[in-house]
């Protein structure tokens, strides 16, 4: 008796050891996180699915780049006819209370804090994990995706939060750097500032020994055939992204002393060949295969399959008689790519000789025509910030007086064909931003930051004069209610 | 073997025969009390001595005894021991001993799955019915009669589905648990009960495919103290099912059936003919054109004439009777059984037809099982295998679609055929067309499932003593279900496709395998006469895995030829689909009883569960329950008394929990993101995000109550008071954007409810032994809910809510899940035709201010029942059960939607009388309604809140079970035959259109049972 009852217990006792085991039950039809995450490819497949996710149309593939947010940037002449141009017209008008653009802006707020979650879950995981990571992964894998996190939360701050030259202490977003399944809450602009600033230092910090800083971008496969994981690196968020959206940040926030030294720091690595300025001969050589997007010169580009979409859905002439986004043509000739030293305007610009092509009486926007090089990865990039940006910055922010930076923008107008300027406005200093970052996505925060009208036309009649209901959204519904 | 034994036998007798000396020689044949089948082996000793016998195998014994008085004992493994005092006079009272098996009586015995209790030394809360119980009230499925016996168990009636067989009911016990959003988010109920058949879990669906004469008995378990024995899953409730085991005998055959006949119940209907239809058009505006043109005046007036003219040649289609039909039932049970002590078997075959009161819906069933028990000395190996086979189809039009079609069309045209359309629009005129249900319901368009199911259930038992007992069980089951769908290319859907895009397969594949194990040690022993100690532990294990595969193809070009073969393709962008789920779970269970002298009682039950579904954090969780009774009959001071047989008073406590949750939710999954690769190759993203810390939902549950049978058994009765607190909640809530996910499956709040039971049987005659007993029952029950803590946690479905056309239901602290809020209204100003509201703070406004919400009403009655009568004469038995319902209040969509928002789409379908009649007008100033229109919307509001108190006649039956001598002339072992009608008839203070795309039914069985 008592034997039966040893064993009994016995088994019992031992099935109660296996029993955690065995409940422990991985989906099939799902990749479980522990399993994802119990290698190293794990983190990496991770990591790259936030930055394919980047290029979807409610962020970086569209409305983050050449859409929604570019419209509010004045990009684009945006037709009354609402057979054509749908609900754009509402959006260039700024009636962000839409049905359609709420739900837009809110598609755009979920997805965007879709991947921050994404980036927190890696982090959360990387910081515990007793997986070995080959080399220096480790750190570059962490580092990226701090480095995302902060990119993420500072677009939405530009989208949603307040002017911050204005404003900074008014509340803005919250910023999540936990994965959590209460919400948190919503932090002033400020702070989210401080937030953003201490992921990128942290960032930048865990990326110092990043290829790039020695071998440069490495934009093509290994010839051995091995992981390209550590190429391309301007495909990442590498160390020079992270200290390019410093200096980004840096100036968004007034921090101009930053923002200098951050921007010189890239421009340095421009002038040690990592990012050199585009060769002329790619651009104006062979006319029918340029160099749009001055690959060269972009410091992180995501990478999109069908970036051609992005052409063929909005710029693309051939659309007619649908809607086809282009510049007004008086803003152009007048001002952009006209106006002389007022402007800084000129024809001769590589970027408007390549860039703009003519069409009957219109011109169009070809920056996101593929090349005729099928297959280059130049054709599926879409730049997120370039050195163009970091000259334009370091103008800005290399003295209070922004006549003092007319070296840095003559450094760079060199590069693209056209003369020196005599001296540098802010006006002109904007027309530099719309020639070099069209359709980029990039206008809009800058008339934001400067709080200067956003400039659709040139007759300035016909620019919103700036006020907080142009230059921010309404947070979503969610956000108020929950 | 046998005559081994025999002679060992007889060999022993002689060895006491020698041994003793004889002076009485006692002798006897014991048997077994339920069926008269002898006892092999049987001890039987004089009581302090250890001289005795045992039986053999015709179960007699031959015992001598010295002296003049002695007690003897009769004892066998797994019966109850029968001790008889023997002197000298009645030695011929010892020539037949009857034994009654432990367990045997179910009246008396509650059976859990787990263990077995005298319901007298049970201190839960149950209630057990048998065979006939549920025979006598439905004929349907097991289910459907319990509803009609057990107040607490309820089936909810859908409104949407009505009597459609192939829709399995939403069922609780005891009121709902969880917090909406559960469904919807996971497909799993969160409320249902767990369901124990043959000490096996299984679901609803079997169940209710379960060929009721194959049920020995039900027991429903509704305390903690009950259920807590199946720790997490038991919060909602348990409905244990044990099917027949063969009997003992010569082989038996017997055989059992059911015809039935339902007809459509379309009563609640009270749709508009022809000409209130037009008239109601006209008033409308429909025949009255906007614009200004005044050919399409004339256009509409014509159209308008045409529709008049038809109407004076007496055209007024009644649509509703195309689809439906008389549903013929039938079902078929033949079983066989036999066997002798050591070994017995039954063999059964049931079909079963299941005729909807819709054409083309029909449930067929088809099941085989074979039932094995062989017993050798202190081992029992019991086997139940069985097979299923399922075949059903549904109709492809609903029935909705029919009673949107107006009157004033006709169903065929002249030459006797079903158009396509009833009305077609001229070319260039800006309206749609009208499709006919009959034309889609004509094509050979389909929607079909079969599955085929084996359950193996292998149950071992070792009798290693009188007292305890060691079971080992191990069940099995696979089931398959194929379903299929296809709709016609010549289907109205597919009007605006492409020729090549046209009609549609759909596929689906649900494989499941389960498993479950378990191993439990049972102990019982009476101590020194007066300390009754039972106690049961055991360790269970299960795993559930169900895997769904689906495709579906269009392009067919062909009404007639419809194998998916033909089919162009895949849908544009369409992936097959793929899900599965593996759920596991394993515990350890201990259960403890004990009974001083019958009367003061105790029981405890502890459960460790652990379950696959839970996070790491939160793998492991414990369940107990408590539970005392007090049997006041028993106390020596009412021992003088006979009045009472029954007079317990029971209480318990416990915290049964809740697993009726998705398999992975408590684990962050992730996916490819297949859209797009790149250089670095693929990459993955968040799928669903979990929630580690995710805690089991639990209910503490408390009971009180109290059993009481007196008057000779005249009268029963049984209270029970409950409150049940559960906390905390699991549910699906919305989230804010920022946190990157929409939705979040968390726990948030509780829920607090409140309730109390009450089941009276009087027998004004009470006469069983000569077979006459009238019964009246009458049975009541009631329950409150409240939410507590939730705070502002349901916000988002709040809102929701509000801002829908119907939504009634709010999350707020302190108020009741069932409560409906609306806006109070003060009825229809008759000097303006608009709604009067009532402010929240009194005042009286005609705008509408959602914000001005209040409880307008409960959809949970006050108080619901049954009251019913019962008459055995003879054989003769009549039965007859009212369920009522009172102080609940519904909000009557019909009225809402089908007389008031009916706008410029739903104008085209036939509507209710009411929205003709009593509406606002000039002439017309103190209607209930507002004025005919077609752009005003209406908000909810009390207006459309009304009392819902109802009686419905849910079963009347009357049968009849010939004699011995009758049945015995006819050649047969016994005979009854008995006739049941279920829904009979129903009268409730609001009408309320039921039965949308699916009408209810009412049905008249006759049953049949032959032994031969």
């Amino acid at each position: 008796m008592r034997k039966v009852f040893t064993y009994i217990a016995f088994v019992a006792l031992m099935m109660l050891c296996s029993c955690d085991a065995w409940l422990d039950v991985k989906p099939y039809d799902k990749i479980s996180e522990d399993e994802l995450l119990s290698s190293e490819s794990g983190y990496m497949k991770l990591l790259n699915g936030i930055y394919i996710e980047l290029n979807s149309d409610m962020l970086y593939g569209a409305a983050l780049s050449v859409e929604m947010v570019e419209i509010m940037g004045g990009a684009y002449v945006i037709g009354t006819d609402n057979s054509v141009w749908g609900n754009y017209a509402d959006l260039a008008a700024y009636k962000y209370g839409t049905d359609y653009w709420r739900a837009r802006i809110n598609e755009t707020w979920n997805k965007a804090y879709a991947l921050i979650l994404n980036c927190n879950l890696l982090l959360e995981n990387i910081d515990k994990t007793t997986v070995r990571f080959s080399g220096d992964n480790l750190k570059v894998i962490k580092g990226e995706a701090l480095a995302l996190r902060a990119m993420l939360h500072f677009d939405l701050l530009r989208l949603f939060g307040p002017v911050y030259a204005h404003n900074p202490e008014a509340p803005a977003i919250p910023y999540y750097k936990r994965y959590s399944v209460t919400p948190n809450e919503i932090l002033t602009a400020s702070q989210v500032a401080a937030e953003i600033t201490r992921d990128l230092n942290e960032a930048r910090i865990l990326l110092a020994n990043d290829p790039v800083r020695t071998s440069g971008t490495m934009a093509s496969a290994p010839a051995d055939g091995s992981s390209t994981f550590m190429y391309y690196r301007n495909l990442r968020m590498n160390y020079f992204a992270v200290t390019a959206l410093l200096a980004r940040s840096g100036l968004y926030f007034g921090d101009k002393e930053s923002a200098f030294k951050y921007a010189r720091e890239v421009i340095q690595a421009g002038d040690e060949g990592i990012f050199p300025f585009v060769d002329r001969n790619l651009v104006t050589g062979s006319p029918d295969d340029p160099d749009r997007i001055f690959s060269s010169e972009v410091i992180f580009a995501l990478s999109h399959s069908q970036r051609n979409k992005l052409f063929k859905n909005y710029y693309d002439p051939s659309r007619i008689p649908n809607y086809v986004f282009r510049m007004d043509n008086d803003l152009m000739s007048n001002l952009v790519f006209g106006g002389g030293a007022m402007t800084g305007g000129n024809q001769d610009d590589y970027r408007y000789r390549v860039n703009w092509v003519a069409t009957g009486a219109n011109r169009y926007f070809y920056k996101y025509s593929d090349m005729v090089d099928s297959g280059n990865i130049k054709n599926t990039m879409i730049p997120m910030i370039r050195l163009g940006e970091m000259y334009l910055i370091a103008a800005e922010s290399c003295s209070e007086n922004i006549g003092a930076g007319v070296a840095y923008v003559n450094r760079l107008r060199a590069n693209r064909g056209v003369g020196n300027l005599q001296s540098l406005t802010e006006d002109i200093l904007r027309y530099e931003y719309i020639r070099e970052m069209y359709g980029e996505g990039q206008m809009f925060y800058m008339y934001k930051r400067m709080f200067a009208p956003v400039l659709f036309s040139s007759l300035s009649s016909k620019n919103p004069v700036p006020s907080d209901a142009v230059f921010v959204l309404p947070l979503p519904s969610s956000e108020t209610d929950n | 073997m046998r005559r081994i034994l025999a002679i060992l036998i007889s060999l022993f007798s002689i060895c006491t025969v020698w041994a003793q000396g004889a002076q009485t020689v006692l002798k006897g044949k014991v048997v077994d009390a339920s069926d008269g089948y002898p006892l092999i082996g049987v001890s039987v000793i004089v009581s302090g001595t250890n001289h005795g016998v045992i039986t053999d195998v015709d179960g007699l014994y031959e015992l001598k005894v010295n002296g003049e008085q002695s007690e003897i004992v009769f004892s066998y493994i797994g019966y109850e021991d029968v001790v008889k005092l023997y002197t000298q006079k009645n030695a011929g009272s010892f020539s037949r001993i009857v034994m009654s098996a432990n367990a045997e009586q179910l009246d008396d015995v509650v059976v859990t799955g787990v263990y077995e209790r005298k319901k007298e030394s049970f201190t839960g809360a149950s209630a057990t019915f048998k065979t006939d119980q549920l025979k006598a009230v439905g004929t349907s499925n097991v289910l459907q009669s319990l509803k009609t016996l057990d107040p607490s168990f309820k089936m909810m009636e859908s409104s949407q589905f009505g009597s459609n067989p192939n829709v399995m009911p939403d069922i609780e016990i005891r009121g709902k648990t969880s917090v909406a959003g559960m469904k919807e988010e996971y497909g799993t109920d969160p409320n249902q009960p767990l369901f124990i058949l043959d000490g096996f879990e299984t679901t609803l669906e079997t169940i209710m495919n379960l060929n009721m004469n194959r049920v020995a008995s039900v027991t429903i378990l509704k305390d903690a103290a009950s259920t807590a024995i199946y720790g997490s899953k038991a919060s909602n409730g348990v409905v244990v099912i044990e099917t027949k085991a063969p009997a003992r005998g010569r082989l038996q055959l017997s055989y059992k059936g059911d015809f039935g006949l339902s007809l459509a119940d379309l009563s609640d209907y009270n749709l508009m003919n022809a000409r209130e239809k037009l008239e109601f058009e006209t008033l409308a505006g429909v025949y009255k054109d906007n614009t200004g043109d005044p050919f399409a005046q004339m256009r509409l007036d014509d159209l308008r004439n045409e529709r008049l003219k038809e109407i004076e040649r007496g055209v007024d289609t009644y649509w509703l009777s195309e689809p439906i039909r008389p549903g013929f039932t039938h079902k078929h049970n033949i079983y066989a059984e036999g066997g002798e002590d050591k070994i017995r078997y039954g063999i059964g075959l049931s079909i079963g037809n299941v005729g909807g009161v819709m054409k083309d819906s029909d449930r067929r069933t088809l099941e085989g099982n074979v039932d094995l028990i062989y017993r050798t000395g202190k081992f029992q190996f019991s086997n139940k295998l069985s097979l299923n086979w399922l075949d059903v189809t549904n109709p492809t039009v609903s029935f909705a679609e029919y009673a949107y079609a107006n009157p004033y069309y006709r169903k065929y045209n002249a030459d006797g055929k079903v158009d396509r359309y009833l009305y077609y629009p001229e070319d260039g005129v800006d309206d749609y067309p009208v499709a006919n249900p009959l034309w889609n319901a004509h094509l050979n368009n389909w929607d079909k499932a079969t599955g085929f199911g084996f359950t193996n259930n292998f149950i071992f038992e070792w009798f290693v003593t009188k007292e305890l007992r060691l079971r080992a069980k191990f069940g099995l089951t696979k089931q398959d279900d194929d379903e299929q769908t296809r709709l016609s290319p010549l289907h109205t859907q597919f009007d605006d496709m492409g020729e090549t895009e046209k009609g549609l397969y759909t596929n689906t594949q649900i494989n499941e395998l389960v498993y479950e194990g378990d191993v439990a040690v049972t102990f019982g022993k009476l101590i020194a006469k007066k300390h009754m100690v039972n106690a049961v532990g055991g360790f269970n294990f299960s795993n559930n895995h169900r895997q769904i595969y689906g495709y579906s193809a269009t392009g067919f070009t062909d009404d007639q030829f419809d194998a998916p073969s033909f089919a162009n393709g895949y849908p544009v962008g369409d992936s097959p689909d793929y899900s599965e789920s593996l759920k596991r779970a394993a515990s350890f269970y201990i259960n403890g009883g004990y009974a001083y002298a019958e009367r003061y009682l105790i029981d405890f039950n502890y459960r460790l569960d652990g379950a696959s579904m839970f996070g790491t954090g939160n793998r492991f969780r414990n369940t107990w329950s408590v539970g005392t009774g007090w049997n006041i009959h028993k106390e020596p001071f009412m021992q003088n008394s006979d009045f009472f047989s029954l007079l317990k008073l029971r209480g318990s406590v416990g915290n049964p929990g809740n697993q009726n949750f998705s398999a992975y939710q408590a684990f962050s999954t992730y996916k490819f993101n297949g859209w797009m690769t790149n250089v670095f190759g693929t990459g993955v993203i968040l799928n669903a995000l979990g929630n580690a810390d995710l805690a089991w939902q639990e209910t503490t549950n408390y009971d009180v109550g109290a059993d009481l049978t007196f008057w000779g058994e005249r009268i029963n009765m049984t209270l029970d008071y409950y409150w049940k607190y559960t906390d905390p909640l699991l549910a699906v809530i919305s989230t804010p954007g920022s946190m990157g996910v929409t939705t979040v499956a968390m726990n948030a709040g509780a829920q607090k409810t409140r309730g109390w039971e009450a089941a009276l049987r009087v027998s004004p005659v009470y006469r069983p032994s000569e077979g006459i007993i009238w019964n009246v029952t009458v049975n009541a029950t009631s329950s409150k809910s409240a939410y507590a803590n939730i705070g502002n946690s349901f916000a988002a479905l709040n809102e929701s809510g509000k801002s829908s056309l119907v939504g009634t239901t709010r999350y707020y602290d302190g108020g009741s899940p069932t409560a409906i809020w609306a806006v109070r209204s003060a009825g229809i100003d008759p000097a303006t035709g608009k709604e009067l509201f009532i402010k929240k703070d009194g005042t009286y406004s005609f705008t509408y201010d959602v914000n001005d919400e209040v409880v307008v009403g409960d959809t949970q009655p006050k108080v619901e029942g049954l009251i019913g009568t019962s008459l055995y004469f003879k054989g003769l038995s009549v039965g007859c059960f009212l369920r009522y319902r009172w102080g609940g209040q519904v909000f009557n969509s019909s009225l809402f939607q089908k007389v008031e928002n009916i706008g410029t789409q739903e104008v085209y379908n036939n509507q209710d009388k009411r929205a003709l009649y009593d509406r606002w007008s000039e002439t017309n100033r103190d209607a209930y309604f507002k004025g005919i229109s077609l752009v005003q919307r209406t908000e909810k509001s009390s207006r459309f809140v009304m009392d819902d108190n109802s009686l419905v006649g849910e079963s009347f039956n009357i049968g009849y079970e010939f004699p011995d001598r009758i049945a015995r002339r006819m050649r047969l072992g016994a005979m009854n035959v008995q006739l049941t009608m279920t829904d009979v008839f129903r009268a409730t203070s609001v009408r309320v259109e039921r039965g949308i795309d699916y009408p209810f039914a009412r049905s008249v069985t006759m049953s049949l049972g032959i032994t031969f």
